[in-house]
């Protein structure tokens, strides 16, 4: 197999805070193939948002850290470059979205000049070179009339044109990777179902990797070729899109997808809360929520990525899925609001 | 599945519409280094003329005029601000429009702007079209009353003890007052950004440094300081303007400090990061355009502090005796407050219109500028 474009490997960052470490990401691993959009899922809090961050180091630090793990990208580490050499990736190579175009646009400088900074500031492109190609990156994100919109100042133009723009900067430079934090949440549906056809659609022109973060399976389905599931900064199951709804391995996948409208019995939610990042719990973080927990899952350390019917590629941090267990333990109905109850019901039955 | 069709119309099937790539360059690019060029090339004119004019020893005439190092500071002033804040507003006619619509809104501000710009106009032209105040001198007419308290037009705002005509006085005094405010508030900007940039991104100890300076410096009594240095070299103008530059910018300095930790935290500071711009590439093009409203609007307000300042310095009578400034007048008129309440009165009134045209002027910028 060659070489994905970007591994990410035991990826561990931590919050220095007043109440202690916030183990934000706790030994995340995951790649991406040029070409193929890889989606991290995850409820707030879950520790996407700094995962993606801490790529290409766009945490703040202090108070964040990047304790351990290591970022291959095109052949580097990104997680050992110089700040110089970082900022020579950025925008360049690996390319951000982030979550609000409301927010990501400079109020006081027109858009054409900023879709044209990325360029101005890798160098080698003259303003008048810069300013062609923003109009030209314009027009390929779908702005209507962009050799006058190019002038235009971000505050006249409509929530989601700015998301176009906001992509125009993102892909102007051409990046190998785009990293896309909630580019859609901040937009009403219609939009929404624009800017992701777009974003395919670009996708496969430029031919880059896509790393897409985001909370809303029904976005997942529609964009994401493989599946992250992320939990409390650890990664519960990684997979294939196919597999991941079709057959989801991890209980923490599927009280997920219960909660999207329209699948299971009831779409209601996850009893319990996310546990405290300061002091996670011992053993797989989910198992105060899960219904299946069994002793096994409360000591130790987050369980082992174990192959999904033997499947190297679908993989699942879950005891039931380790040598020698017994998965069908797993197909027990269970009572996903209750927590607590329901688990010692499980167990019960187990007995 | 409409909006899957109109994407569809927008993106998928969309051919690139035909665009008007000279259009395009015509408009983009060239003004500004054009501007920049321009502007570079007169401020070099200028220090050369100041070398030029103080190299010599004693200082040349040059084309009929003899400015003073004040003066030179004021043109350079002049330069920067119309380069920096009316060209700016020229070529971003959108940008501008949208100022004003707000600023408009505020009568009292408009008519205030009008009186400031014809103050700065007759303060810069004034002193060409009407001779020095002491070559009025006429013993014969002093005590003459304006015209509107039974005067002739031949002294239209009637004339002090020594016969002068106290319009004169009164334009070359907006030229000392436009000078002081316009030249103090341009060194106090300026080094009020610098430092409260340089605060707020380094951090740390050079911020605690900076900042823990600026309460020393808030503390500490430059009018004190400005009677002590009179005391030592004399009275001068440009001591005073410079000394005011000097220790009148820590307000400057710690809002542009917390304007730029708050700005620091903005998406498109993030977004900047992520393209891959260094720090001093986004202090330079994101924090201080983002500031650079609350600085103006602030810079405003700060003007008339430093008139005040002069006027109070020539009122007590720090002044140099060759400049004509209002709180000069003032003074020499005070004796004669029963006989010809005009001659502290009149200058007494401009100085108070201006000082409260810039407060209401400020506080109409802040409305169009920085709207929080």
């Amino acid at each position: 197999m060659t070489d994905p474009l970007l591994r990410v490997d035991g990826l561990t960052t931590h919050f220095h805070t007043d109440e202690g470490t916030v183990r934000a990401v706790d030994g995340v691993s995951f790649d991406v193939a040029a070409g193929e959009t890889v989606a991290i899922v995850g409820e707030s809090g879950s520790g996407k948002t700094v995962a993606a961050e801490s790529i290409t180091r766009l945490v703040d630090t202090p108070p964040g850290e990047i304790v351990d793990g290591r970022v291959t990208f095109g052949g580097r580490d990104l997680t050992t470059l110089s700040d110089r050499e970082l900022e020579g990736v950025r925008g360049a190579e690996i390319a951000h979205v982030f979550q609000n175009p409301q927010d990501t646009l400079n109020p006081v400088y027109r858009v054409g000049t900023q879709i044209a900074e990325v360029l101005r500031i890798h160098g080698g492109v003259s303003r008048a070179e810069a300013r062609r190609r923003a109009v030209t990156m314009l027009d390929r994100v779908g702005i209507p009339d962009p050799a006058s919109r190019v002038d235009d100042y971000p505050h006249e133009l409509s929530g989601g044109m700015k998301q176009r723009v906001v992509l125009a900067m993102a892909l102007v430079a051409e990046p190998d990777l785009l990293i896309a934090d909630e580019p859609t949440t901040a937009l009403d549906v219609t939009v929404q179902a624009g800017i992701l056809d777009l974003l395919a659609e670009l996708q496969e022109d430029l031919g880059m990797g896509v790393l897409f973060v985001t909370h809303d399976l029904g976005v997942v389905a529609q964009v994401a070729d493989r599946v992250v599931v992320l939990y409390a900064g650890k990664v519960m199951e990684r997979g294939d899109v196919h597999e991941i709804f079709e057959s989801p391995a991890h209980p923490y996948t599927r009280a997920l997808l219960q909660c999207l409208p329209g699948r299971g019995e009831r779409g209601g939610s996850i009893g319990g809360e996310l546990p405290d990042p300061n002091d996670p719990p011992p053993g797989c973080r989910f198992a105060p929520r899960c219904p299946y927990a069994v002793d096994d899952c409360r000591a130790g350390g987050q369980p082992a990525a174990h192959p999904v019917d033997g499947d190297r590629t679908h993989v699942a941090s879950c005891v039931f899925h380790g040598p020698g267990q017994d998965r069908s333990r797993l197909e027990a109905p269970v009572d996903w609001t209750g927590g607590q109850r329901a688990r010692s019901q499980s167990e019960d039955a187990d007995g | 599945m409409a909006a899957e069709d109109a994407t569809s119309r927008d993106t998928g099937a969309h051919a690139f519409e035909e665009i008007d790539w000279d259009r395009i360059d015509a408009r983009g690019g060239r003004s500004v280094d054009g501007w920049a060029i321009t502007e570079a090339a007169i401020l070099v004119g200028l220090l050369a003329g100041f070398v030029y004019d103080y190299s010599a020893g004693t200082p040349t005439e040059l084309i009929g005029l003899d400015p003073t190092a004040v003066e030179w500071l004021f043109s350079i002033v002049l330069v920067l601000g119309t380069f920096h804040v009316a060209v700016p507003l020229a070529e971003n006619p959108r940008l501008t429009a949208r100022y004003w619509r707000t600023f408009r809104k505020n009568r009292v501000a408009v008519g205030s702007l009008g009186f400031l710009l014809s103050i700065l106009a007759l303060g810069v032209v004034g002193p060409m079209i009407w001779v020095p105040p002491n070559e009025t001198i006429d013993f014969a007419t002093a005590y003459r009353p304006p015209v509107f308290a039974g005067g002739s037009w031949a002294h239209a705002l009637g004339t002090d003890a020594q016969g002068r005509h106290l319009w004169h006085l009164i334009v070359y005094g907006m030229r000392v007052s436009m000078e002081v405010g316009l030249v103090s508030t341009a060194i106090a900007i300026s080094i009020g950004t610098v430092v409260g940039a340089t605060a707020a991104h380094v951090g740390g100890y050079v911020d605690e440094g900076l900042m823990r300076y600026v309460d020393l410096q808030q503390t500490f009594p430059v009018f004190v300081l400005l009677l002590f240095l009179v005391y030592l070299f004399g009275p001068s103008l440009l001591f005073i303007v410079v000394l005011y530059g000097f220790f009148g910018w820590e307000g400057i300095g710690r809002l542009v400090r917390s304007e730029t930790l708050q700005r620091t935290e903005a998406v498109y500071v993030r977004a900047a990061e992520a393209a891959g711009a260094g720090r001093w590439w986004i202090v330079r093009r994101h924090l201080i355009p983002n500031v650079s409203g609350t600085v103006i609007t602030a810079a405003t307000l700060a003007i008339p502090t430093f008139i005040l300042g002069e006027a109070a310095l020539a009122f007590l009578g720090f002044s140099d005796p060759a400049v004509f400034s209002w709180g000069r007048t003032i003074a020499a008129g005070r004796s004669d407050l029963a006989s010809a309440p005009w001659i502290s009165t009149i200058p007494g009134v401009f100085l108070f219109l201006t000082v409260l045209a810039f407060n209401f002027v400020g506080d109409a910028l802040r409305d169009a500028m920085d709207p929080r």
